[in-house]
């Protein structure tokens, strides 16, 4: 038996449209920590988790690891249906094929029940190794989201620079180049818009534009975003969710055109 | 072609090592293109009403109209392809294509019967069973090739096998084919219809040897005596053994030699030279991978224009593919289109996985999966197991 109440559905419904840019189905992985989830795009350039701590949720109850398949499409069909207030409980019984899912109103008078099929996704898990970072960077997620739909006018690639003054955003393309320069800045009364670069080693990446575009969607769910860069290594875009743990998107830098540093990994 | 009734093996006892993909899903793999299937099929497929595509001195374009397009498709969803074209068949293939020639040789026949009865359906239809691959074809393509930048490699002897070999030696993530052998040969992942046509929106079958065999039971020697058994190009096949058969056999008794001292009743053919297909396919004649160096490079619009528009004629003609549909009208535009496209994705850095960077888990699914195999001995895996998720939907 599978149950989990969070008191703000509109928090999951935030977490799913943030799925939803990437994928259009997922596996959530629910065990007694909690409920996590990764999901790959479909070019394999781009991925998104999520782990949800099961403090975040009361009451919690997993008896054991169950994994459910979901269609993010019907999903986000159902959570449309809950109020703005309202609480959420996900529920899934062992040996069955549905899920249920439960609105409450705050003040308990209204309940709304639904039962969604799930489904047997077959998807492919990677390891994500600790990694020690060249520079972390943490943004208000607005400026993050604004800077990457301005820039995706100006072509396809995105180009993320880090140095000890702060972070430089550019991009160009057929009708000329742009560039965001943003300096390092720390507020004290307003902590969510501060600026702050940690730089280990100045590191300069390239990524698609159009894929950072999607990432951004996420910003209601945090007020700041946090960039982890590094040479050769996907970028970790991530979004703190307060209470409850976190949700992450990794993007695979372009690389140069050296057809020899190319990795061919085999699939197995 | 290929061999018999593996798809259908493949199908009922190892339904999961068989994974649909859209084209995306392999954006950024270098593939190696069985060239002579490609051309095959471009003959076939790329036709008018009125026969096979060619140029105003009456030489047949069709492959080249084929190869022209579907190459750029692949490189637009950012498959870097290489081709590997066909040299000299094995001595053993012989009896296989003497049958060929024989087929063709009636296809001719009927065809004019057709013709004089003037049964236009059937016309079509022996037309395109005579149809054959020539060198001037492959020359022909190579030329392409050059021009679009495409590297492409002559094997020694059997295209499918030096796909495998490129695959083995982790030059390519793939060989792209019909031809079933291409797993016989050892190629660790095998996609299909790749090359296929945009308009009938197949998906990509791809096949994993690995998993196949952990399914079936078998090694890969082991495997390629089953190809054997089957029938394949190189020797007649057991008359009365099919997959079922075939499999059973195998996992019984391990090898042909055993099957042959422990089951004389079974009508195996005389002189069999059983051993020397196995030999081809576990040892084929191919070029080192390690000796292969690949190279994407740019275009040369020019050059295409002049080779495809001048050379071969290529102005406003309309082309009716296979299903009846009028395409297009040609010409030098579009052959410059289409260097535009190749061109653009040349451009700037490329875009990277993110499985060349992070290892690859067993999926939690797939683990299960996998265990559920070995739980029920091998039996047929035709039920998808719900070990500890209670998932019944297979997405669709």
């Amino acid at each position: 038996m599978f149950e989990a109440k969070l008191a703000q559905s509109s928090l999951l419904k935030k977490v799913l449209d943030a799925l939803r840019e990437i994928v259009e189905d997922a596996n959530l992985d629910c065990s007694s920590d909690g409920i996590k989830c990764q999901a790959m795009d479909s070019s394999h350039v781009a991925l998104v988790s999520f782990d949800l701590s099961s403090d975040g949720f009361e009451p919690y109850r997993c008896d054991r690891n169950i994994t459910l398949g979901l269609k993010l499409a019907t999903m986000t069909r159902v959570l449309k249906c809950a109020g703005n207030d309202d609480s959420i409980t996900l529920r899934s019984q062992d040996n069955t094929d549905t899920l249920t899912v439960l609105f409450e109103s705050p003040n308990q008078d209204k309940t709304s029940q639904f039962e969604v099929k799930l489904m047997d996704i077959d998807t492919e898990h990677l390891g994500i190794p600790e990694s020690e970072y060249s520079a972390v960077v943490q943004l208000p997620s607005g400026e993050f989201q604004r800077i990457c739909r301005d820039l995706s006018q100006f072509g396809d690639s995105l180009v993320i620079a880090c140095t000890k003054d702060g972070v430089e955003f550019s991009g160009s393309g057929e009708i000329g180049s742009a560039k965001i320069s943003l300096r390092q800045h720390s507020m004290v009364d307003k902590e969510d818009e501060q600026v702050t670069v940690e730089l280990n080693q100045p590191v300069t990446l390239t990524f698609s534009t159009r894929y950072l575009v999607s990432f951004s969607k996420a910003t209601p769910l945090s007020s700041s975003v946090t960039l982890s860069l590094k040479a050769e290594t996907p970028l970790v875009v991530e979004y703190r969710i307060s209470d409850v743990g976190h949700l992450r998107y990794y993007l695979a830098p372009k690389i140069g055109d050296d057809e020899e540093t190319e990795h061919i990994d085999d699939c197995s | 072609m290929g061999i018999q009734g593996l798809m259908k093996l493949i199908g009922d006892y190892s339904p999961s090592s068989v994974k649909d993909n859209g084209i995306k899903t392999y954006f950024g793999r270098k593939v190696a293109v069985d060239a002579s299937m490609c051309l095959y099929q471009f003959l076939i497929a790329v036709r008018t009403s009125d026969g096979v595509l060619t140029s105003s001195d009456g030489e047949e374009t069709s492959h080249l109209v084929g190869m022209f397009y579907r190459t750029i498709r692949m490189v637009e969803n950012g498959i870097k392809p290489v081709y590997v074209f066909d040299g000299k068949p094995p001595d053993m293939k012989s009896g296989e294509l003497v049958k060929r020639s024989e087929k063709r040789a009636e296809a001719q026949k009927n065809l004019a019967e057709a013709q004089e009865k003037g049964d236009f359906e059937n016309v079509e239809r022996f037309q395109k069973r005579m149809v054959k691959v020539t060198p001037k074809h492959s020359e022909d393509c190579q030329r392409l090739l050059t021009l679009m930048g495409i590297p492409y490699i002559k094997a020694p002897c059997e295209a499918e096998a030096q796909c495998a070999e490129l695959v083995k030696g982790g030059k390519v993530f793939a060989t792209a084919t019909e031809d079933m052998d291409a797993l016989t040969f050892g190629s660790s992942i095998l996609l299909r219809h790749l090359t296929a046509s945009e308009q009938k929106k197949l998906p990509i079958r791809e096949i994993t040897l690995d998993h196949l065999l952990t399914d079936i039971g078998l090694t890969q020697s082991q495997f390629v005596d089953l190809c054997i058994l089957l029938g394949c190009d190189y020797c007649d096949s057991v008359k009365g053994v099919g997959p079922a058969k075939g499999l059973s056999l195998i996992r019984q008794y391990g090898s042909i030699e055993k099957i042959m001292s422990n089951n004389p009743k079974l009508n195996f053919p005389e002189n069999w030279p059983y051993e020397e297909a196995r030999q081809l396919f576990m040892s084929p004649e191919v070029v080192k991978a390690d000796s292969v160096e690949l190279k994407w490079s740019k275009p040369d619009e020019a050059g295409l224009v002049q080779f495809m528009v001048e050379d071969k004629g290529f102005r406003c003609v309309i082309i009716n593919f296979s299903l009846n549909e009028i395409i297009c009208a040609y010409s030098e535009d579009r052959i410059r289109n289409g260097v535009r496209k190749l061109e653009k994705c040349k451009e700037g850095a490329t875009q990277g996985r993110l499985d060349s960077f992070f290892t690859k888990l067993p999926s939690p699914a797939t683990a299960s999966k996998r265990k559920a195999t070995g739980e029920h001995g091998h039996g047929p895996m035709r039920k998808k197991s719900k070990l500890s998720t209670p998932l019944l939907h297979k997405k669709k």
